[in-house]
């Protein structure tokens, strides 16, 4: 086993070694072509994409940026370095795809961008169509409620009244936003005001995209017509066709999806992979009307991507999961962060395709199976990700930061990538030297001492300890004889005294906690009094008659304290708790006063 | 359909205000400005409101990302604009308030998303999970059941109820609800809850089978592994336990559970270079476990290397000053040191912290033998043979001690209480017989002139030496010394995971 153990460590010390130039040449397989840190961009993978949209051979980088979030949303080309072209967008856009729409020479794709309910086709970087999710069902009741409205049948406080009882129903989703709207009217004046304005309108109710593929219809050609693929909130996946669109299938899934992922041919056979917000990848075949549970994740997915026959999933937990199409899990890999975005690698030229991971601290890691065999580093978070062919380049990566920077690296011709894993082998530490506490000469002097001298060490030590319990004893019995202990020992009178000094001087208040801690035995006629040098201090209050005092309630004395000296020395007070008659105290605190910090800065 | 793209110039109302959307009130730039959709006669336009869940999508792809402050943003403006009615945004924010550690807030969000949307199974289970979180098991299980009439064969709701039978301790029903969340879906965590159930129940052999069948359903977990690997150290299989914790390290280099346990496995068939390298990757991590320092400075100790090992050992102490091992180490490494004021200190400390081993006190009373305290290192061996009374090597020591100290008839009595025990340990042979044990009472035998029946007398190939007269004191108690260290050094070093449940397994080994 020995033997065996030393033999892996020799091989891993060696492979780290044959692998840590690797390692550190990793981000120098990219050539780093451009750095705009800020382009403010605010986008996601999903709304970046490569096309050749004007068909004259280079590809442009379209991006559907989400401005600020709520304003200056736009659609941007970029040629090469610049930005070419600008187009508004309405809303904020959920994905950007480009696709060949028909065979009209010369060939040009057109961009399809999702937002909202619409699908916006661009063509030439011209708005071209728009296209419109159907509207869902509405409830019945509710249309025939607003119809009667909108005859003045009923007025709107029973509308009211009737669309509340129906939202309380609760069936999901039956109402539609303009009810929902109307509940959420205070008043009738406004309620009359929006039936007014909205009552002649058809009711309907809308859902809204949440992600866009596209899959090519009849042939596999990276020129051939392709459909759009979109998911919506309503939890229905539609494909729809590129000349009519019109929906040629409608698939559901039981939750609202996040991630798609395509592959086939439309019109012979076609998988969707979807992931959704439940958490669970689901699979769809041609033919099928609802998506069949692949795998149920313990955390969301982050990205999910197909790789051959397998999902490749990053999920929240800081892990990269592959399943195969049928569900088993194949491997997992722990990541050092969160995952932020992930995409596929498709290195045609050397005929594999990877997962690129982009991390939180700013790493981005690609992963050829479970194998890492590169790393890319960057200064700041990466949200999105996309590897494809830009202009005329083939291995282009664009990277967009989470400062809105945006990155474009190129793969360098002679780059290769290894086989297998780069960062497997023993990890770094294990070449660390342990920090083993250095001891000092005195230390081995001592040993030296000990072992020399022990046997009279160890008597001297027993000797003292012996003196040092002694004198304990001893000094315990005298304060228990002089009552000089915080807490009283005598069973007829059981008290607890404690005291405090606050202020910086020189005039103190000093406070005398009195606690009765019999079970039920009152204590009356007792007096608190102070010893102290007269010269050094003067008390408010020399002597506080304390009243009958409570079993377990706790009782406060206060008195302002003088010091009367200006030397900057201080002394101890004696607080005293006695009885009335007696000639010993039943309990004593001892009070260290404080150095009156006037009198110092004076 | 073919409607052209309405440039942004045309903008509609803002409706975030939501009490008056009127048609007319355009301000400067709407916040969210919705396309209009069909062209309308003029004089009947009504703006389209847009869709309370038009962002979902958005909210959740920064939840997944864990950009909770943009998120929280989000959803803060989406709430005002639906007045709290958009079900998704309520259910990410308290998603995101649980990550917070704000638990109750999160469950009243939670509430209110079921009341929004009731036939939605997701918002009864989170509901359930803060109940859960909560400690209210029992409201936790009641919610469940409510969920699972929406959800039907969902692996979650029978995972969790399960869990919180479990703190009910009604593990019967706990188990049944864990094997048939395994059933709908083998998810680690459900077979990880099983076989800590078993475990509660002390039933060791279903802990394991259990984390096997965990380990074929997910054969690279190396959490499983490292577990499983402890399990079969428990059970005495050791051979299995270094396989599993090898496969674990290869998945996982770096996990530290399984590097102190396999490490400490190393360290007892004496490979104590191997065990520090791996240690290494461990003392980088976890730069702060006792149980780690304690290991190295009892490598350290293996190789000779005392006073690395004192520095490592004080090191171990003082991150963990009531750690009775530590402090049984830190004797035992003194008393080779020949420091024996140190080490009774040491030693003294390890029983205040641990006053029912015998071994300590055989320990301690090797050191008042060379502090020369005849009178407490007589009553310290009396008590070691009293507590313990399966370690032959405390008869062998006291017995040394006595036949030190002239009684010969005592001595030859605590040597046949060693003959015998250690025949017995001998039988059971489960770890090799040390040389020096032998020596010694080869020696100490003929000197008593008792013990003519020596158990090891065929094994021992010297065989008694030659040198039949008393042996030299000096030399005697040298071998007395070593003895022990041999002897006794073995059962704490070992000691694989820092606090907790690892340690706890462990210590019936040591017994």
């Amino acid at each position: 086993m020995a033997t065996e153990a030393e033999q892996n460590k020799m091989n891993d010390s060696l492979a780290s070694d044959g692998n840590r130039g690797n390692s550190q040449g990793g981000s120098s397989k990219w050539l780093s072509a451009h750095f705009d840190p800020v382009a403010s961009l605010y986008t996601f993978s999903s709304c970046m994409t490569f096309s050749d949209i004007t068909g004259d051979g280079e590809n442009r980088l379209v991006i559907a940026d989400l401005g600020t979030g709520a304003h200056n949303m736009k659609l941007k080309i970029y040629k090469g370095t610049s930005l070419v072209n600008e187009n508004t967008i309405i809303d904020l856009p959920t994905g950007v795809a480009t696709f060949y729409m028909d065979t009209i020479e010369p060939r040009v794709p057109a961009v399809a961008v999702a937002s909202g309910p619409y699908l916006y086709v661009y063509k030439n970087l011209r708005p071209y169509f728009k296209f419109t999710l159907p509207p869902l069902e509405v409830n019945p009741v509710e249309q025939d409620l607003w119809n009667q409205a909108r005859d003045d049948k009923i007025d709107v406080t029973v509308l009211r009244e009737m669309l509340d009882s129906i939202r309380r129903e609760g069936t999901e989703g039956a109402l539609t936003v303009r009810s929902l709207r109307f509940l959420m009217l205070p008043d009738r004046d406004q309620m009359e005001m929006f039936a007014q304005s909205y009552k002649h309108t058809p009711l309907k109710r809308q859902t809204v995209i949440t992600c866009l593929a596209t899959l090519k219809k009849s042939s596999a050609e990276d020129d051939a017509i392709s459909c759009l693929v979109v998911g919506t909130e309503c939890k229905e996946i539609y494909v729809l066709d590129p000349e009519a669109f019109t929906i040629q299938a409608r698939m559901s899934v039981p939750s609202v999806p996040v991630f798609l992922r395509v592959t086939g041919l439309f019109d012979v056979e076609y998988r969707l992979v979807v992931s959704c917000r439940n958490g669970n990848i689901y699979t769809l075949k041609k033919g099928m009307k609802t998506g069949k549970l692949c795998v149920e994740l313990t955390s969301q997915p982050v990205g999910v991507e197909r790789i051959g026959k397998n999902i490749i999933a990053g999920c929240m937990d800081q892990t990269l999961q592959c399943y195969t199409i049928k569900g088993k899990k194949l491997w997992t890999v722990y990541l050092s962060d969160n995952i932020i975005t992930m995409s596929v690698m498709d290195h045609k030229q050397k005929g594999f395709k990877a997962v690129m991971v982009a991390l939180d601290n700013g790493d981005v890691q690609i992963y050829r199976d479970k194998y890492l065999i590169d790393t890319i580093k960057t200064d700041s978070a990466i949200t999105g990700i996309q590897y494809g062919r830009f202009g005329r380049e083939d291995c282009s990566l664009v990277l967009t930061t989470r400062k809105g920077g945006l990155l474009i690296k190129i793969l360098k011709r002679n780059a290769v990538f290894e086989e297998k894993d780069f960062a497997r082998g023993p990890p770094a530490a294990q070449n660390q030297r342990l920090n083993v506490p250095k001891k000092t000469k005195v230390f081995v002097d001592q040993t030296m001492r000990e072992r020399e001298n022990g046997v009279a060490m160890h008597r001297m030590f027993q000797h003292d300890l012996y003196r040092l319990r002694l004198n304990t004893a001893r000094e315990y019995v005298k304060v228990l004889n002089s009552s000089m202990n915080p807490v009283s020992t005598n069973l007829a009178e059981p008290l607890k005294l404690s005291a405090q000094v606050q202020g910086i001087g020189p005039t103190f208040k000093m406070t005398v906690n009195l606690q009765n801690t019999s079970l039920s035995v009152p204590i009356m006629n007792t007096l608190i009094s102070f010893l102290y040098d007269e010269k050094l201090y003067s008390l408010q209050k020399t002597m506080i008659p304390v009243p009958l005092l409570v079993p377990g309630l706790n009782y406060k004395f206060e008195t302002l304290v003088e010091c009367v000296n200006d030397k900057g020395i201080s002394d101890v007070i004696k607080a005293f708790v006695v009885k009335e008659g007696a000639t010993s105290p039943i309990i004593t605190a001892v009070i260290n006063m404080p150095v009156s910090e006037t009198v110092v800065v004076a | 359909m073919s409607v052209q793209v309405q440039d942004v110039t045309q903008h509609e109302p803002p409706d975030s205000q939501g009490a008056s959307a009127l048609p007319e009130k355009v301000a400067s730039p709407a916040e969210d400005p919705s396309p209009k959709p069909q062209p309308k006669p003029r004089s009947k336009k009504a703006p389209e409101i847009p869709i309370f869940e038009r962002q979902n999508w958005l909210i959740h792809l920064h939840y997944i990302r864990k950009e909770y402050s943009t998120c929280k943003a989000l959803i803060k403006e989406r709430l005002s604009e639906s007045s709290g009615m958009c079900e998704y945004a309520l259910y990410v924010q308290a998603l995101i308030l649980r990550q917070e550690g704000r638990i109750q807030e999160s469950l009243e969000c939670f509430q209110t998303c079921a009341l929004i949307n009731a036939q939605n199974p997701n918002n009864l289970k989170q509901v359930a999970r803060s109940l859960f979180l909560l400690g209210r098991h029992k409201a936790a299980i009641d919610v469940y059941s409510e969920a699972a009439k929406l959800s039907e064969r969902d692996w979650e709701i029978s995972h969790n109820q399960g869990v919180c039978y479990m703190y009910l301790k009604d593990y019967l029903k706990a188990k049944e609800c864990l094997k048939q969340a395994i059933q709908f879906n083998k998810h680690d965590l459900s077979y990880v809850m099983l076989a800590k159930i078993y475990l509660i129940e002390d039933d060791l052999h279903m802990a394991i089978d259990v984390y096997k069948r965990a380990i074929e359903s997910s054969p690279e977990n190396p959490e499983l592994l490292t577990t499983l690997g402890l399990l079969y150290l428990q059970v005495g299989q050791n051979q299995r336990a270094f396989e599993h914790l090898g496969n674990a390290l290869t998945y996982d280099p770096c996990n530290v559970k399984a590097i102190l346990a396999a490490g400490s496995m190393m360290q007892f068939h004496g490979d104590f270079d191997v065990a520090l390298t791996k240690y290494r990757i461990a003392a980088s991590s976890v730069p702060e476990s006792a149980s780690l320092w304690n290991n190295i400075g009892m490598c350290f100790f293996g190789k000779k290397k005392l006073v690395a090992a004192i520095s490592c050992l004080k090191r171990a102490a003082y991150l963990a000053p009531f750690d009775w091992k530590v402090m049984y180490n830190l004797g035992l490494v003194h008393l080779t040191m020949s420091q024996y004021a140190s080490a009774f200190h040491f030693l003294s400390a390890a029983i205040n912290l641990k006053p029912k081993m015998g071994q300590l006190y055989m320990l301690l009373a090797v050191a008042l033998t060379h502090l020369e305290d005849i009178e407490n290192a007589r009553k310290s061996y009396e008590q070691a043979a009293s507590l313990d009374t399966k370690e032959a090597t405390i008869n062998l020591n006291f017995c040394i001690f006595l036949y030190n100290h002239g009684e010969r008839k005592a001595a030859a009595k605590q040597f046949s209480l060693f003959e015998q025990k250690f025949k017995k340990m001998k039988d059971s042979a489960t770890q090799e017989v040390d040389p020096e044990i032998l020596e010694a009472a080869n020696k100490l035998g003929p000197a008593l002139q008792v013990g003519e029946s020596l158990v090891w007398k065929s094994e021992s190939s010297t065989g008694p030496s030659s040198d039949t007269s008393t042996p030299k004191t000096s030399s005697q108690e040298d071998s007395d010394i070593t003895k022990q260290m041999a002897a006794a050094p073995l059962p704490p070093d070992h000691d694989p995971a820092g606090k907790g449940k690892a340690k706890g397994d462990k210590e019936p080994l040591l017994g």
